[in-house]
């Protein structure tokens, strides 16, 4: 059973590059203000996910467990 | 159309004062006529924050392509002779990704995207310091400096040319054909001669590393470029182009954020003193206030793809759009007190780096150089004073807020 994930993502720094959906596709989408909202937190595999993380160029993104609270992003 | 309550507002952006002083006229534009149809030059000026957000966002009706879409003449305009030249120019540039809309920039972006992640730019962060380190040494040897010569042009030069792979030696040659290819967005009429001259002899320089990065990949960013061609991504032409554009990228809008920056700190003295007292505490937001109060980036184009309503009017497909960075950073309903310089202000959504799809590849390496910047000068400096008596000058470029030069003392 994969972990479950508690993503979020800061909508005071979010431009919107939507690289994140780019990389999990599933998991991230832009909302009508074309900022992007974490839909689904076990759409794609966590590497998928953590890749997605990384590739916001402003560090929008946080990635944890959400039973333990373990930080996986940053 | 223009709602102005006393004079019309005049269609001339290139005019001394404009050029001097660009917050005064575009924040009345911003106030009076938000989306205002400039006859002079046949395009749409777009001057507030939000306008601007929405935009950038919204990429599938405003096109990036707009060497290959814009069917009307250049502006300003260049001489008739060089129309032949303008046609090769829009040729190179339409090759390079930040000229392309969805898919193709999708998978151009991606094949370098992850070059320039947050995490991955840090690792260049003691690059960065040294290189600083050298570059203010000298000058403290010299006793004198004028910041955009000595400090703001080698710097990320230095930097970029290192990610790259360029060797040493060839650091001078780059930095002469730069010169040619920074004409962007000046208006001389003659300009044209002087890209086309620039791009051919980049062309002619990137060709052959590139194709022995082709052949013999290494971790520098060419090959990462090389990359994209075995995987079908990119024709060699593309290759080839989009590394002479991130070779030269950024360039001009990195030496005015160093020279603006400082500019500000020099002129506003309880702010300086406040990144002295504390510059690990304050760089990061130094470089953001930076970037919002006077950006390197005035102002970037596209061309609607379909009718567009904004703000009851209508944008018309095919018509070209300008947006302002400068008076959308200086938006009131967005920053209070916008035309005050405030180390303080957090958070800070400024749109020095555009917004959306486009939003720059190198904002992750630009924030890294400005803060270690930032950072040096005061840590290093008690104060810092212009050289001059006379009013710094501007490049007459609706595109870049360049300083011409910036020689500077201290104590
Ligand atoms: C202070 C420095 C810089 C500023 C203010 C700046 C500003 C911008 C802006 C406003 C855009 C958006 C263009 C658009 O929407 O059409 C952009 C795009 C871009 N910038 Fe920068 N830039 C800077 C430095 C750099 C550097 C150092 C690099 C390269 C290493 C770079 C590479 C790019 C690229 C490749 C794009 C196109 C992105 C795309 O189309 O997806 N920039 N930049
Ligand atoms: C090798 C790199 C580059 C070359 C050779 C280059 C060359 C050019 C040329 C020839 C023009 C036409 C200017 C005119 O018609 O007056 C132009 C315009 C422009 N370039 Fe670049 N450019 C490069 C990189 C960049 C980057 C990285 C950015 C983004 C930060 C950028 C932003 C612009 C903008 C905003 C314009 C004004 C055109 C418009 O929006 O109407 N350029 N460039
Ligand atoms: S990659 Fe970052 S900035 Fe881009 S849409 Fe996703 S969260 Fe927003």
């Amino acid at each position: 059973m994969a972990r479950k994930l508690r993503i979020t993502v800061d909508h005071d720094v979010c431009v919107g590059n939507a690289m994140c959906e780019t990389f999990a596709t599933n998991t991230f989408a832009l909302n009508e203000e074309r900022q992007s909202e974490a839909v689904n937190p076990d759409g794609d595999p966590l590497s998928q996910i953590l890749e997605a993380a990384d590739n916001c160029p402003v560090s929008a993104i946080t990635v944890a467990d959400a039973e333990t609270g373990e930080k996986l992003f940053p | 159309m223009v709602a102005s309550t006393n004079s019309r507002i005049s269609d001339d952006m290139f005019t001394d004062e404009v050029i001097a002083d660009p917050y005064t006229y575009y924040g009345r534009l911003r106030e009076e006529d938000p989306v205002h149809w400039n006859e002079q030059y046949s395009l749409w000026v777009i001057t507030r924050y939000d306008d601007l957000v929405w935009l950038t966002r919204h990429n599938e009706l405003f096109s990036s392509a707009v060497f290959k879409n814009d069917p009307k003449p250049p502006y300003p305009t260049i001489y008739d002779s060089d129309l032949g030249l303008y046609e090769f120019v829009r040729e190179y540039q339409s090759r390079q990704f930040i000229q392309h809309d969805r898919p193709a920039h999708l998978d151009m972006r991606k094949v370098v995207h992850g070059y320039f992640t947050p995490r991955s730019m840090e690792e260049w962060r003691p690059m960065v310091r040294d290189a600083i380190k050298d570059l203010l040494d000298e000058a403290e040897e010299r006793g004198s400096m004028d910041v955009m010569r000595d400090f703001a042009t080698p710097l990320p030069l230095l930097i970029i040319a290192q990610m790259m792979g360029v060797p040493k030696q060839d650091r001078p040659y780059i930095r002469e054909v730069a010169e040619k290819l920074l004409y962007v967005g000046r208006g001389e009429p003659w300009r044209m001669q002087n890209f086309s001259e620039g791009i051919r002899e980049m062309i002619e320089y990137v060709t052959p590393l590139v194709e022995e990065r082709i052949v013999n990949p290494q971790d520098d960013f060419i090959s990462v470029l090389a990359r994209g061609e075995r995987e079908g991504v990119f024709s060699r032409e593309q290759v080839i182009s989009n590394s002479s554009l991130l070779l030269l990228a950024g360039h001009e809008t990195t030496i005015n954020l160093l020279c603006n920056g400082i500019l500000s700190l020099i002129r506003n003295p309880a702010q300086w003193e406040m990144l002295r007292e504390d510059p690990e505490g304050m760089h990061v937001k130094a470089t953001e206030e930076c970037l919002r109060h006077d950006s390197s980036v005035k102002s970037i184009t596209r061309i609607a793809a379909e009718d567009v309503e904004l703000r009851g009017q209508v944008i018309r497909k095919a018509d070209r759009i300008r947006w302002f960075i400068s008076s959308a950073n200086r938006d009131p309903r967005k920053f209070p007190n916008p035309d005050d310089f405030d180390l303080t202000r957090w958070p800070n959504p400024h749109v020095a780096f555009g917004a959306g799809i486009h939003h720059c590849l190198g904002a992750t390496l630009v924030r890294v150089e400005g803060q270690e910047a930032f950072r040096a000068f005061a840590e290093r400096f008690n104060a810092l004073h212009l050289d001059t008596t006379e009013e710094l000058e501007y490049q007459p470029s609706i595109t870049f807020r360049s300083v011409k030069e910036m020689p500077i003392t201290w104590d």
